[in-house]
């Protein structure tokens, strides 16, 4: 059977991508060190397959069809688009898929309870996903299983389906026939408004912050989807709510505390960064 | 139905390249040829509507206006960095434009911005 073997959970702000880079700013080295800490661990770990969860920006998925959760189902996938090379400095890459185990955690008849997956075999992938692959495995050699999780459209699923989701991955990876050594990834950020009244003006909510620190550190589930009410994470900014991509792999870790739980301060704003090795 | 397309607006233009440089260019032809286009036989339900204030306030690139409209915040950052970036220079560069969005919009305090 295959082995959830790791979790963590990183920033995604692309911002870091002309920023971060030799020789490093000083309140960009802490962010770089833990991008490293955790690409360190995935090596040492030996792991086969990424499950990534994160939320598309509006860009694949619009006001027009706007699922609360898809799996990518397809064997390659293009990254990003060209306005967030242009806006970025990003670059075009391509990512292999992993439909195996896709069709496993998404099923074939009956959707899991408490989930509605829809699925996709044609997903190009934005900053949300790029942009951790690329400092947790700049090889881009790992094959991935793409988790798209509503946290921008409203209506948005509760917190305690986020808890649900890896509460699923967990036993799907567990009872999957395979060798294979998995870790699950999860995008997000801590408190951040963007195109609101405050915008990069240092994080919008220093107390959601600490909170959202100590749910992990503690590994205290009920805790995180109780702070992770739809209006005190909205009242903490407009994007606030990908912070909740991390309660998915808390659950998926049987809600022990974290190895690394921080948040790491920089020139943008508060990023989060959370490693477990193996599940309770 | 409004303040959808005020975001469907936005991202088509903000996601590609050519767009921006056409809306640039020509804020107010941009805006008048996107709505004279629209759905074909292959594209049956790409309606294209602004109110006459939506759409001035395009012609105008006047994101203080889209805000209070009820544009999605995020496509209007990005939107409206978009627009401007061709104006940077040493004078003028990304953190200004953030302070200069950031005052604009903060009067009008946090809006309904769900279609």
């Amino acid at each position: 059977m295959a082995e959830l073997v790791m979790a963590a959970a990183t920033p995604h702000n692309p911002l870091l991508w002309r920023a971060m880079r030799d020789p490093m700013p000083d309140d960009l080295a802490a962010v770089a060190g833990n991008f490293a800490r955790i690409r360190e661990t995935i090596r040492e770990l030996g792991v086969d397959v990424l499950v990534v969860v994160g939320t598309d920006h509006i860009r694949q998925f619009f006001f027009d069809h706007a699922p609360a959760f898809v799996v990518g189902k397809a064997a390659q996938y293009h990254g990003t688009y060209e306005n967030e090379v242009r806006t970025f400095g990003m670059e075009y890459v391509e990512l292999t898929g992993h439909p195996e185990l896709a069709e496993a955690i998404a099923g074939r008849e009956l959707l899991p309870e408490a989930i509605d997956f829809a699925v996709s075999h044609e997903w190009r992938l934005d900053h949300g996903f790029v942009i951790p692959l690329q400092y947790l495995r700049p090889e881009l050699d790992l094959p991935i299983v793409p988790i798209h999780t509503n946290a921008t459209l409203p209506p948005l699923p509760s917190p305690r389906r986020f808890a649900v989701l890896g509460e699923h991955l967990r036993e799907t990876i567990a009872a999957w026939e395979s060798d294979a050594r998995v870790a699950l990834i999860t995008s997000g950020h801590m408190a951040t408004d963007v195109g609101g009244p405050r915008q990069f003006a240092g994080s919008p909510d220093p107390e959601f912050d600490a909170d959202a620190v100590a749910w992990m550190r503690d590994g205290d589930l009920e805790g995180a989807v109780d702070g992770c009410r739809f209006d005190r994470v909205m009242a903490a900014g407009n994007v606030t709510y990908q912070y909740v991509n991390v309660i998915t792999a808390l659950a998926a870790m049987g809600g022990r505390p974290a190895d690394l739980a921080e948040a790491t301060e920089s020139r943008f704003a508060s990023s989060p960064f959370f490693m477990w090795r193996k599940p309770a | 139905m409004t303040k959808y397309m005020i975001d469907k607006f936005m991202r088509a233009v903000e996601m590609s390249d050519d767009a921006v440089s056409r809306y640039v260019a020509d804020p107010a032809g941009f805006v008048d040829e996107w709505l004279a286009g629209g759905g074909t036989p292959d594209l049956p339900t790409d309606d294209r509507v602004l109110t006459p204030e939506e759409r001035d306030a395009f012609a105008a690139v006047d994101h203080a206006a889209l805000y209070a409209l009820g544009a999605h915040p995020y496509l209007l950052w990005h939107f409206i960095e978009a627009a401007h970036t061709h104006e940077f220079g040493d004078g003028f560069g990304w953190r200004d434009l953030v302070e200069r969005y950031r005052a604009d919009v903060a009067p009008h305090g946090h809006v309904d911005y769900i279609p």
